[in-house]
């Protein structure tokens, strides 16, 4: 999967980089300078707007002040269980991306065969994103109550030509056994994982296994590694590109997490605001930012919430 | 019997044994290391000649070893399948991946508890140990509902989590040992093998402990400590509980992957059969570099020194 090389008009990006990154959280001047310098602010879900079911605290307050400021907000969480349409229950306003349609898109997009089926290792939002591209899935939370039987042989179905995981907290022998057999067996099947992201707060107060359990227990059988369309691959961003119009140069992707959320933004050639309000605690971010290889984002606050304190002189400055 | 030779391109084939290569295998080490599946036996079944080769072996003064990456069964779950299948062996000469487990937790002295994904042999040979477990088969049907207010409690005394094959792995127990290695400061992950298929039956490849390692390796961005083949601790516990240097024992197995693999970076002599999930094109394809000393289609061709032996007295 290449890499969208980033716009060259990124010395914006760079300047308020340079400031910003001597400093571990950002001052108020900087937050003044986010609003100012960037037009679309690109949020990753858990950790960052909510935990679980818990909305984080002074988020909506600052997602208000945004949108008072005319800026272009948009959702893009790797977190699989749900698809698009669920999500307009927990009343986010603007445009959701999230993993399951990543994966659906992904296949929509290389022209994925419709006489063909894809197996599912996941929730039902996978599925249901496969549904409104047109590809039959089965699998998925319909195989939760299903075990091996070593008695007698396990028949899979030749027509699967891909497999779709995502967090599955109902994974089972059954579900890898199948999973590996139409990888190893059907020719020319594709592995696609919706992401890879180790853990995930699926409630507000722990971190429960993510995909990334899923992937391994069937790499580890298939030897291969998953084409990863959620975060940090850059393949949505041609879809929110081109649906938006935005430019990476004057956007902002805000989220709790190095290796997805803040690595996608480096990929597709964004700024980048890393909160603390999730998985990344200070000595995780200490050593990136102090590695030569380190994932490292441009700007670092505390929470998304501490926006709202700069909303007055914003709004203010605005007029 | 021929033996191949160096081929145009100037690498060395590995050798199919005649009589002369056998017995210079015999006469050379002391010990025999067997991997049992494809070598000893085929699932249920005994290969042909092998109870009467293991006795020959041991009159000539071998000490033999049977290793296994299965960690289903403890040792003396083990034996009951060598006598029930008419071969004469010891619990001690039985190396099974569960076992390896509970010797790799005592050589280094480990004091505390261990959270166990897989089946009962491994909690059988920690008993053995006096090494406290939690977890293994009693988690089987646990079930986890990701709701509002839904939480998990660990032990913080777990040290080590184990993990072996387990055909009830389920999103609990990978959360469980996920929270272990993550919370539990210097917590052990330990991996009895990695293999990615296992023939439980004949009929087809089984998903193997590949992917219960592979899980918990997913949610922590951890590797573990193998402890079974093709990794080193096997073999240094093979040699220093028979007090055996590297250069007396030959290693037998039938894949190139673990078993010659195994024997070669463990300084060994090695030697493939062709009995179980190798064959020859495999073998001598040049897709392949895992080159053992000697090959040889089943083990019961050793016998061919002692008919060679008759027919010369």
């Amino acid at each position: 999967m290449t890499v969208v090389a980033a716009d060259a008009a990124v010395s914006q990006v760079d300047a308020a980089a340079a400031a910003a990154s001597t400093r571990p959280r950002c001052s108020t001047e900087d937050m003044l300078q986010l609003l100012q310098d960037y037009d679309c602010w690109v949020f990753d879900l858990d950790g960052t707007i909510w935990r679980g079911n818990e909305v984080i605290e002074g988020v909506l307050e600052a997602l208000e002040l945004l949108r008072k400021l005319g800026k272009k907000v948009l959702f893009m969480t790797n977190n699989s269980m749900k698809s698009r349409g669920s999500y307009l229950d927990k009343c986010l306003q603007d445009d959701i991306y999230c993993s399951s349609y990543s994966a659906a898109a992904y296949l929509d997009s290389i022209g994925f065969d419709r006489s063909k089926k894809a197996y599912v290792v996941g929730e039902r939002g996978i599925m249901q994103e496969l549904a409104a591209v047109g590809i039959e899935s089965f699998g998925g939370p319909d195989d939760n109550e299903k075990r091996a039987s070593f008695s007698s042989e396990m028949l899979h179905d030749t027509q699967v030509g891909a497999v779709v995981c995502g967090v599955d907290p109902n994974l089972s022998y059954y579900k890898v056994q199948y999973a590996s057999m139409c990888l190893l067996l059907n020719p020319g099947c594709l592995f696609i994982a919706t992401n890879t992201d180790a853990r995930g707060h699926f409630t507000p107060n722990l971190e429960w296994a993510g995909a990334g359990a899923t992937v391994g227990a069937i790499k580890g059988v298939v030897e291969r590694d998953p084409i990863v369309t959620g975060k940090p691959s850059p393949f949505l961003m041609q879809d929110i590109a081109a649906k938006h119009n935005v430019q990476p140069a004057k956007s902002i992707m805000v989220g709790d997490r190095l290796d997805t959320d803040i690595l996608w933004g480096l990929n597709t050639g964004m700024a980048t605001l890393l909160v603390m309000t999730g998985v990344t605690d200070e000595q995780l971010l200490v050593a990136q930012r102090g590695s030569s290889n380190g994932v490292k984002p441009h700007f670092v606050m505390d929470s998304f919430g501490d926006l709202r304190r700069v909303a007055q002189q914003a709004l203010q400055q605005q007029k | 019997m021929v033996s191949c030779q160096a081929v145009a391109n100037g690498t060395t084939q590995p050798r199919r044994a005649d009589t002369d290569d056998k017995r210079k295998l015999i006469d050379s080490v002391d010990c025999f290391i067997f991997d049992c599946d494809g070598v000893i036996w085929r699932g249920d079944s005994v290969i042909d000649g092998v109870p009467e080769t293991l006795d020959m072996l041991r009159a000539m003064g071998k000490r033999l070893v049977f290793v296994t990456n299965n960690s289903t069964k403890s040792r003396a779950g083990y034996l009951g399948k060598f006598t029930g299948l008419g071969l004469n062996v010891n619990a001690e000469e039985i190396y099974s991946s569960s076992y390896a487990a509970a010797a790799y937790l005592e050589s280094i002295d480990f004091k505390k508890k261990v959270y166990v994904i897989g089946e009962s042999g491994i909690l059988e040979e920690l008993d053995l140990k006096g090494i406290q477990h939690l977890g293994g088969p009693e988690d089987a049907e646990k079930v986890v509902a990701l709701k509002k207010g839904e939480y998990m409690e660990h032990d913080e005394d777990v040290g080590a989590v184990v993990v072996g094959f387990d055909r009830h792995i389920n999103y609990y127990k990978i959360q469980y040992a996920t929270l272990c290695i993550r919370e539990n400061p210097g917590c052990l992950f330990i991996a009895t093998n990695m293999d990615a298929v296992t023939h439980l039956t004949d009929a087809q490849e089984w998903a193997g402990n590949g992917s219960m390692v592979g899980a918990i390796a997913g949610s922590t961005k951890r590797e573990p400590i193998t402890v079974g083949k093709p990794a080193e601790f096997m073999l240094d516990n093979i040699a220093k509980t028979f007090g055996l240097k590297r250069q007396q024992i030959c290693m037998v197995g039938d894949r190139l992957d673990t078993d010659i693999l195994f024997g070669k970076n463990g300084g060994l002599t090695t030697c493939l059969v062709l009995s179980g999930v190798t064959d020859e094109e495999t073998l001598l394809s040049p897709e392949n570099s895992v080159h053992p000393d000697y090959y040889m289609s089943q083990l019961s061709e050793l016998l061919a020194v002692k008919e060679a032996a008759k027919v010369a007295a």
